[in-house]
């Protein structure tokens, strides 16, 4: 379907085990399948240059070994410099050009596909219908507002938990549940220190910044459970920074965080019904 | 008209027969000859590579197994932090900087430098930095990571001495490189021998004026930002506490402005180093020389300005992020007109596989993998998921290995016998490279595949199911085979001090002037200078030579030079 997914089955036609080694999980949603496609670009662009440098290297060794070590000497310094003339020149201009063409153009495809990354997509026939307006902000481009709007869920980053606040009372630690389908949007917020929220199947890594507000928003494709971790050291339970994600139908999201808001209602009821606990209000 | 110069050391002059007043350590200790400062940095300088190199072993065995308990999280953050200290501050800058304070002056024909002092206090800086930062070790060191980001530093997170211990010792430590790159400045623009014009300048030297810029660029960023950290750790500031109003963004900003410039800067060195070591071992002046020295020029300056590199996750506008990939991707322009350059001298000239050369080749070849693979960490979208996994581990250690520790292996081969008087072993620094050739990609490449898979950086641990347990044993194994070819050219070097077969003047008929000095060098330097007339004056002095000589002993006419 996207130029990932062709160069994917390009790569897997031509050597199936290779490609298994060197490709990320599957996206599952459309930005992060973006990412996939400009890491194959970057993939292809890198190997390419690598090659091309080593196999130079090795030519150049055989050439200069192939030659006479008797030619150096008086005068060499002369022969040198005719052959420094115009011609030679030519060639380091176009091999200056040559290499900003290339950087060129790997700015222009990185421009592109990252815009196509930061498209908020619709949800689809098949997921939540939603209500939210979202304020246009920097890191996301225009939003979809109205009924197919996206769903705005709060993810607070702490050491070491992310808490998930859905819209209401709802919450929930470390599983966060979605319904497919359906653009989901999530404000990374932090209450201590620098936290990255990542599950690669669904959308690349955005840090959460105490005293800042970042999103990163992904519209899941298949119901199931996908997971992640954050990538910036926290302190000593870092590896413990992770996170899952379970995508669900939407009466199956809508049950769940009824029942979230009942069973915490339910136990906020009875810390207050309890003499002893109570508390101001 | 000048009159012929002799080559001939007047014995007269020369005291070097007199007995020593003093113990031989106090002399190389209280000195601030460039030739003494440059050899105490780059002896420490290798001290710390084997001892990044232990931590690095030990982080490597944590990560051998999925979810191993060889090391608590605490002491494997406390080796990461040690590890990325030893391996930046420690070893890879004062590398850079001890050659160029060695070399640059020979280069350019100065008897000393400009600011002697200066650089004597910017070395004792560094040692009393890296003291500090080795004492912490025993008590409490430092555990947030080798770039440290805010607020986890603050005293709420990290309320230990270690990050306090590691602040004044990076602190110090910046501070004494500041001093030594404006040592480098100073000389470079004011203590060049008659005739050696700027354009003139060996590549070594043109890399040392950039690194030593560079350095004044970053370096006062870098100890700013850490004098707002002690201020925030120590007098209750709030410049990267966020719930009083600071920033923790403001840290990334400078903190990446320092280690993106550190980075580059290495890169610079080596391949200065690089372009003089293969042309002298290839027999050829260096092709494109003026677009090489442009390059290295353009490389510091873009590649300061791609410092984001490191935030494209960080909550920061879209037209940020697109300068800084722009910026980025405009250094494959520099870099590959210099390797170009590389490979089109080795091509035209006749090589010569000694172990400077060895080296070299290795380092160009490892160094391409490392720049290349950064293609994918540039371009934003393969970033959000790329960044901050072990590929990106994988990418800079392939560009900082192949620059710090290949290219400054080939300078250390290629410049010891102007140091010590003597030849490095051949043997042994086969047998090393070899080794460490085979290290540097079976430690490496499995992180950039494991990386791939989603294994994060920094983790203690990862877990088991997640496809990167055998990309992490073969790493583990391989961080073996790398740790045994680092220690062999350390042996190498120190037995070669004693026993190296004795080098001339010029080992390798180079083409700079450090070769006209004796090896090593009296404490003046140079006794004569030849007349500098062109980017090589000892090729000119060579061809003077043959000239009288095929010309049949007719002397020399005015205007060229004589040895």
């Amino acid at each position: 379907m996207t130029t990932g997914a062709l160069l994917w089955t390009l790569a897997a036609s031509v050597s199936p085990a290779a490609a298994n080694l060197i490709s990320p999980e599957s996206p599952h949603s459309p930005n992060a399948e973006e990412s996939m496609t400009l890491y194959w670009i970057g993939l292809i662009a890198a190997v390419a240059i690598i090659v091309a440098v080593n196999a130079a290297l090795v030519m150049a060794i055989r050439k200069s070994r192939a030659s006479r070590p008797a030619a150096r000497g008086a005068g060499d310094s002369t022969r040198t410099a005719a052959a420094e003339g115009p011609a030679a020149r030519g060639t380091h201009l176009r091999l200056a050009g040559g290499l900003t063409a290339l950087a060129f153009v790997l700015f222009v495809v990185g421009v592109f596909f990252t815009e196509r990354a930061r498209d908020v997509p619709q949800s689809g026939p098949d997921g939540l219908s939603a209500t939210n307006s979202l304020l246009a902000q920097r890191s996301l481009k225009s939003v979809p507002t109205g009924d197919d709007g996206p769903l705005e869920i709060t993810a607070t980053g702490q050491q070491w938990l992310w808490r998930y606040d859905y819209t209401g009372e709802a919450f929930s630690f470390y599983r966060l549940v979605v319904p497919v389908d359906t653009t989901v949007v999530l404000d990374l917020l932090s209450t201590d220190v620098v936290h990255s929220w990542w599950v690669p199947e669904l959308a690349g890594k955005f840090d959460a910044v105490p005293g800042k507000r970042n999103r990163v928003f992904f519209k899941a494709d298949e119901e199931g459970i996908y997971r992640g971790s954050s990538t910036v050291l926290s302190g000593q339970a870092y590896a413990a920074m992770r996170t899952e994600v379970e995508v669900v139908s939407p009466e199956e999201y809508t049950a769940y965080v009824d029942g979230l808001e009942t069973d915490i209602a339910e136990a906020q009821g009875a810390v207050t019904e309890d003499p002893n606990t109570a508390g101001p209000s | 008209m000048t009159p012929p110069a002799t080559a001939t050391a007047r014995p007269e002059l020369v005291a070097e027969g007199l007995p020593q007043t003093r113990k031989r350590w106090v002399e190389v200790a209280t000195s601030a000859d460039h030739k003494d400062v440059g050899r105490v940095l780059i002896a420490a300088a290798l001290g710390f590579l084997a001892l990044a190199v232990v931590e690095l072993l030990l982080m490597r065995l944590q990560l051998a197994i999925p979810e191993n308990s060889f090391l608590t999280p605490v002491n494997f953050n406390r080796m990461l932090s040690m590890y990325g200290a030893t391996a930046i501050f420690l070893f890879a800058l004062p590398l850079a900087l001890g050659l160029f304070h060695y070399v640059v002056p020979l280069q350019i024909g100065a008897r000393g430098t400009a600011l002697p002092r200066l650089s004597q206090i910017g070395l004792w800086l560094y040692v009393i930095g890296a003291l500090i930062l080795y004492i912490s070790f025993w008590f409490t060191p430092a555990e947030a990571g080798i770039n440290p980001l805010a607020p986890l530093t603050e005293t709420v997170f990290s309320d230990n001495n270690g990050t306090s211990g590691w602040i004044a010792a990076t602190g110090l430590v910046i501070l004494g490189y500041c001093l030594l790159s404006i040592n480098l400045v100073t000389t470079l623009g004011n203590m060049r021998a008659p005739g050696m014009a700027w354009r003139r300048l060996p590549i070594l030297s043109w890399a040392g004026a950039v690194a030593s810029w560079l350095m004044l660029f970053i370096g006062p960023v870098m100890l700013a930002a850490l004098t707002m950290l002690l201020i925030d750790r120590s007098f209750d500031g709030t410049f990267f506490a966020a719930d009083s109003g600071g920033a923790p963004l403001l840290w990334q900003h400078m903190s990446w402005i320092f280690f993106t410039g550190v980075y580059v800067l290495v890169l610079i060195f080596a391949l200065g180093a690089l372009a003089e070591i293969i042309s002298a071992l290839s027999g050829r002046p260096l092709a494109n020389r003026g677009a090489v020295i442009a390059s290295l020029v353009a490389i510091g300056v873009l590649g300061v300005l791609a410092w984001g590199q490191n935030m494209l996750s960080a909550p920061i506008g879209i037209g940020w992020m697109y300068f800084w990939m722009l910026m980025a991707l405009a250094t494959i322009v520099p870099f590959g007109v210099i390797i170009a350059s590389l490979i089109a001298t080795l091509g035209r000239g006749s090589i010569r596989m000694r172990a400077p050369m060895l080296f070299a080749l290795g380092a160009i070849s490892i160094i391409s993998i490392g720049l290349a693979s950064e293609i994918g960490h540039t371009l934003i979208a393969s970033a959000w998921q790329l960044s901050d996994t072990t590929d990106a581990t994988a990418a800079t250690h392939y560009a900082l290995i192949g620059g710090a520790v290949f290219g400054g292996f080939a300078a250390l081969h290629f410049w010891f016998p102007k140091i010590t008087g003597r030849t490095m072993g051949e043997y042994l620094a086969t047998f090393s490279f070899w080794t460490l050739f085979a290290g540097v990609n079976m430690t490496f490449f499995p992180l950039f595949l494991a990386g791939v898979q989603g294994q994060v950086v920094d983790s203690y641990k990862y877990f088991a199911g997640t496809g990167v347990s055998a990309y992490n044993l073969v790493a583990t194994v391989g961080s073996f085979v790398l740790a045994i070819g680092i220690i062999l050219t350390l042996v190498n070097a120190v037995l070669s001090l004693k026993n190296g077969p004795p080098a001339g003047h010029d080992p390798w008929a180079g083409e700079s002037l450090e070769w006209f000095a004796l090896s090593p060098p009296p404490a003046h330097n140079f006794d004569v200078l030849p007349d500098v007339r062109s980017h090589q004056p000892l090729r000119d002095v060579r061809d003077a030579i043959s000239r009288r000589n095929n010309g049949g002993g007719t002397p020399a006419r005015e205007g060229q030079a004589v040895a």
